[in-house]
């Protein structure tokens, strides 16, 4: 197929020609960052949160007195209690966070008491020896917490927790070129913070992209928070009692003293249901980003076949012509196949321009990351796949005018 | 010859309306994904106070100095010393102080269980100030502030819940244990984004329940539920150490009418810093801001990126739209030229036939707008699941945005049909006749 | 009623100048019937396009009805195409999507005249031409002697000075043709103006005066000696 003639052709269609290859250059800028939205999105939906998801539950337990310390202590005490004895419950422990929340507690992790730039930025998980156990974590060195090493804290009090268990994460981040364990850090403690254990994977409680550089970047100390507002309560259940112990852990809770909170709306929350909270707006974005792109590529494609529908419609003397001169039925499809693949491409040397443009922009003023160049490649074989499909059904009409069209009038 | 122009338009799009159709189509759908996203994005970035935006202004303090600051600027919150000198100095006509507190509430009937309400520690300015809308009875002055008096003011949720919405100004509460005066009830009342709250808060959710004299919430040591941010070695023990520490999390607000206070102000909290900074409390130069509602919001970027990304999408994707839609209007009227170059010749001038492509336009604008609305009805069904639930409960259908869809959707396709249109226009009315 | 003096008309293109009328002197009477004839590519329906405001000239001086034309606008152009001006085409160019009193009623649209006086013209006019019934007919659904008198209806219903047709009866069979000139010489002698491009002698001969042209000019053909050999000039210098 000579390309001279079609670009000659083209030339005297130039507002057609240019709006179809600037549709193709937008649809492509639109659909790689889309696409690249949507891949980010989707892997953020699936980070680990490190814990045993599928029998997880938990319980945000406010107080409706004001408790001392001490009270506070007592009552926390004899409610893991009252849990652990229910039938399908296999540990308890009490935090003042946990993984995915939506909301961290985090304290800059320094390595010297007077360090003025943190080296992290760690999620502060404050747990007794059941936390990890409960949890599921996985403990991959040293050791779990002790009983006795667990401390009380009240309200705007300030215990000094002398150990911590990490994630892989943060030891990786504190001390890149050695075993972290036995090692110490700083997090906002007058005194040093020794690690005597590192677990796997530990999410933080946060969701967010101001601490994406410390994803995964979480520990965990000793303490009981025992502040007169409330605490959380994280279950952990034999495999299929979850939903039983669900209804059964806020009656019992009740029953035990009823001065407490458990918000109807959100008190109690399977971590199904909180890992679906958490990322409410990513699985938005990708779903919106999906629709449009659908959209996006439905509506260029319909345009293809419009406007090169008319062009068929306007040349049917010239097809006929060129029927009558010999041209067979693959010529004639080959043409504007051909025609559309030319300007497919010149649309999409722009598309690829504006798809980076597009980028740039989001990434200076909304924090999107660099769209890699796989995606721009990938959008290309789309939208020439898209253009060909579209223009199949044109052309082949077009290879149907009889030659008998050449002696009629225009 | 506007409705000649109009019977012309309609039969017209009649005769293709494959064609047709895909217009409508693309023109209802770019104008739906712009509306649904801009109907949360103006819910999330307007001016929640616009009466008084200009005159209400957050001191900021850099209490925390180089190198443990926001990257140099000062952080957004003020601790307690220098919250509570602010308010000693009276440099501005009015002035609060805010934080969020979570209080337990006992329903009357004895054998119910306790409710948690969420609502605000604040001083007696802030009613005023915001001009928040009374119910029944009103705030309490600064003197109840300086009398540490157990006062609160119930919004109106929050006195339906508890009172049956009934007047319960002069009646006692007991929140937490003990004992409050409510002197007053709000009307319906809660500005989104919540500009005062938006260092602390996201900035949208249900309304609060209360609002708590802040002094004495600060005796009974009730502790602040929002944010709070700490800096260096946490050493301090117990409430009063806290107060005394250089955690942040008191939200200031000082009204200013004039720029002259305002400069003013500023002048105030330069020395005020630089008084620390002699005194040997801050070692570093004053390091002050001052801005107004509408920077803060900024500042704080309150707009959720999601609702500026799928904004900026949608919108390119009706960009894109109305280009399909630019290239299949020229291919209809160019598939007329011949009637076009009849009429001129008959006698019609280039501007009305110009007139009759637009008015076409038009007709096909219109169509995709009524489309566009049904599209944006069902869409703003389905927000809850494009968004976060508190700010996907913002977006709202209402009669601007009715409008703003079928303007919006009739304006976009006859700017794209002005070139079609034009080159129809430019056929030459000689053409037909040679052409035989 | 239509007088051209050292009319010309260039057509330029990147390589040629061509000229399609040179010097150019034509002057049609009030109520004339005069036939153009000359042959294919003669410039004859240059001549036509221009007398009919369709296109502009290059030089010379063009009154039509006592107004010199050449430095109208393109309003006052489609001004006098729609009041002074009537067409009848060889391809009766109806608008396919108009039935025919819609297509009479196009130009009364332009002149912005009212509904009944609009409709009391059509139909009038189609009484004329004998389709009448026909009013909510589609062109198609007409024989082409028959859409041939919706054209004449559509150019008499504005009661245009001057009625130019080019070939009006090229496209129709003998019979057809012959009531269509019935018609023309019908309203000619009502006192219409008419200008009447063709090709065919024995049409030009119903006319009451023939005008020859040749090579873009007009020529006396009893002393022109080109006469004899006009049919084989080059008559691909000038644009067709």
């Amino acid at each position: 197929m000579h390309i001279q003639p079609i670009l000659a052709a083209l030339r005297r269609h130039k507002a057609g020609t240019v709006l179809i290859a600037l549709q193709i250059a937008l649809t492509l800028a639109i659909v790689c960052n889309a696409l690249f939205i949507i891949n980010q999105r989707l892997a953020h939906i699936d980070e680990p949160s490190g814990v045993d998801e599928a029998n997880l539950f938990v319980i945000a337990n406010q107080w409706g007195e004001q408790y001392s310390t001490q009270e506070a202590v007592e009552r926390i005490e004899q409610d893991l209690v009252t849990l652990r004895q229910l039938p399908g419950v296999q540990d308890v422990t009490s935090s003042n966070n946990y993984p995915i929340r939506g909301i961290s507690n985090d304290n800059f992790i320094t390595m010297t008491p007077d360090q003025r730039a943190p080296t992290s930025d760690a999620a502060y998980y404050m747990g007794d020896a059941n936390f990890v156990r409960t949890l599921g974590l996985k403990l991959i060195a040293g050791r779990d917490f002790r009983p006795e090493e667990v401390q009380n804290q009240g309200l705007r009090q300030t215990v000094d927790p002398s150990v911590a268990i990490i994630s892989k994460a943060m030891a990786t981040k504190l001390f890149p070129n050695s075993d972290a364990l036995g090692k110490h850090f700083y997090a906002m403690t007058p005194n040093p913070i020794t690690v005597i254990g590192i677990v796997d994977v530990l999410h933080r409680g946060d969701v967010s992209t101001w601490s994406a550089p410390y994803i995964g970047e979480s520990m965990i100390v000793p303490v009981r928070p025992a502040d007169p507002y409330g605490i959380y309560y994280i279950v952990r259940t034999k495999p299929g009692q979850l939903a039983a112990a669900m209804r059964a852990a806020p009656k019992a809770l009740y029953a035990e003293n009823r001065m407490r909170m458990i918000d109807p709306k959100d008190g109690l929350l399977s971590f199904a249901q909180v890992r679906h909270r958490a990322f409410e707006s990513d699985r938005g974005m990708a779903i919106l980003m999906s629709i449009i792109c659908i959209v996006l590529l439905a509506i260029t494609a319909a345009g293809i076949i419009g406007l090169t529908s008319f062009w068929v419609g306007q040349r049917r003397r010239q097809i006929g012509v060129r029927r009558a001169l010999g041209a067979t039925h693959r010529d004639i499809m080959q043409y504007f196949m051909t025609e559309n693949l030319l300007i497919s491409l010149g649309g999409l040397a722009i598309g690829v321009v504006l798809a980076f443009g597009l980028n740039l922009w989001l990434h200076i003023h909304l924090e999107l990351k660099v769209l890699p160049l796989t995606y721009v490649l990938g959008g290309t074989v789309i939208l020439l796949l898209l253009g060909q499909g579209a223009v199949f059904a044109p052309a082949l009409r077009a290879s149907r005018v009889p030659p008998i069209e050449a002696t009629r009038p225009a | 010859m506007f409705t000649y122009y109009i019977q012309l338009g309609l039969r017209s799009l009649k005769r293709n309306p494959a064609l047709t159709a895909l217009m409508v189509m693309a023109i209802g759908f770019g104008v739906s994904a712009s509306m649904i996203t801009y109907s949360v994005f103006r819910a999330v970035s307007g001016n929640p106070i616009p009466e008084k935006s200009s005159q209400l202004f957050v001191p900021e303090i850099d209490s925390w100095g180089p190198g443990l600051n926001e990257k140099g600027e000062p952080p957004g919150a003020l601790n307690y010393v220098d919250a509570m000198a602010l308010m000693r100095a009276h440099q501005s006509k009015r002035m609060t102080l805010i934080y969020q507190i979570g209080l337990s509430t006992l329903p009357r009937d004895a054998d119910s269980v306790p409710v948690a309400s969420n609502g605000y520690a604040v001083t007696g300015d802030f009613f005023t100030m915001f001009d928040v809308p009374f119910l029944y009875g009103s705030g309490w002055s600064t003197a109840d502030d300086d009398a540490r008096a157990a006062d609160v003011v119930l919004s109106r949720e929050f006195n339906q819940r508890m009172f049956g919405g009934a007047n319960s100004v002069g009646q006692k509460i007991t929140l937490s244990g003990h004992d409050y005066r409510i002197v007053g009830v709000t009307k319906r009342w809660n500005p989104s984004p919540r500009f005062y709250d938006a260092w602390g808060g996201s900035g949208f959710g249900d309304p609060p329940d209360f609002y708590l004299l802040l002094n004495r919430a600060l005796d009974l040591h009730t502790d602040n539920v929002g944010r709070n941010s700490c800096r260096g070695a946490i050493t301090y023990n117990g409430w009063d150490q806290y107060l005394q520490s250089n955690c942040i999390w008191l939200m200031p607000w000082v009204e200013l009418d004039t720029t002259s206070e305002v400069a003013r102000y500023r002048n105030f909290l330069e020395s005020y810093s630089a008084d620390q900074q002699r005194a040997g409390r801050f070692g570093w130069a004053p390091n002050v801001r001052l801005p107004d509602v509408m920077t803060w919001l900024d500042v704080q970027h309150i707009v959720p990126p999601e609702s500026r990304i799928s904004l900026i999408v949608a919108m390119s994707f009706f960009i894109i739209c109305l280009v399909n839609t630019i290239g299949l209007l020229l291919a209809k009227f160019m598939r007329r030229a011949g009637e076009i170059g009849v009429r001129r010749a008959l006698g019609a001038t280039r501007h009305e036939i110009y007139a009759q492509y637009l008015v076409e336009a038009a007709a096909v604008g219109l169509t995709g707008g009524l489309l566009g609305l049904l599209l944006t009805a069902i869409g703003m069904s389905g927000v809850g699941l494009l968004f976060e639930p508190e700010i996907a409960q913002l977006a709202h259908m209402d009669l601007s945005l009715i409008g703003l869809t079928l303007v919006v959707a009739i304006f976009a396709t006859v700017a794209a049909a002005f070139y079609p249109a034009w080159r129809a226009a430019q056929v030459q009315p000689a053409w037909q006749l040679k052409s035989n | 009623m239509l007088k051209m003096t050292h009319l010309s008309k260039v057509y330029r293109t990147e390589v040629v100048e061509t000229y399609a009328l040179r010097d150019f002197n034509i002057n049609v009477k009030e109520g004339e019937f005069v036939a153009v004839t000359g042959p294919s590519g003669s410039g004859k329906t240059t001549f036509l396009t221009i007398a009919g405001l369709l296109e502009t000239f290059t030089g010379g001086e063009y009154h039509l009805d006592g107004v010199e034309v050449s430095n109208l606008d393109d309003n006052a152009r489609s001004k006098i195409r729609n009041e002074k001006i009537g067409f009848i085409f060889q391809a009766f160019n109806l608008i396919p999507d108009l039935n025919v009193f819609d297509n009479v009623e196009v130009p009364l649209r332009y002149r912005g005249m009212k509904g009944p006086e609009r409709k009391e013209r059509i139909m009038s006019a189609l009484e004329r031409v004998g389709l009448a019934s026909r009013a909510k007919h589609y062109p198609a659904e007409l024989s082409g002697g028959q859409q041939q008198r919706v054209a004449i209806a559509r150019a008499l219903a504005g009661t245009p000075r001057l009625l130019l047709a080019d070939e009006p009866t090229g496209n129709l069979d003998t019979q057809m043709a012959r009531g269509v000139l019935e018609l023309l010489e019908e309203i000619h002698r009502e006192g219409a103006t008419i200008v009447m491009v063709t090709h065919d002698p024995e049409l030009a001969a119903r006319a009451q005066r023939n005008v020859h042209i040749i090579d873009g000019q007009v020529v006396d053909l009893a002393e022109d000696p080109r006469f004899h050999t006009a049919y084989t000039a080059a008559a691909g210098q000038v644009r067709s």
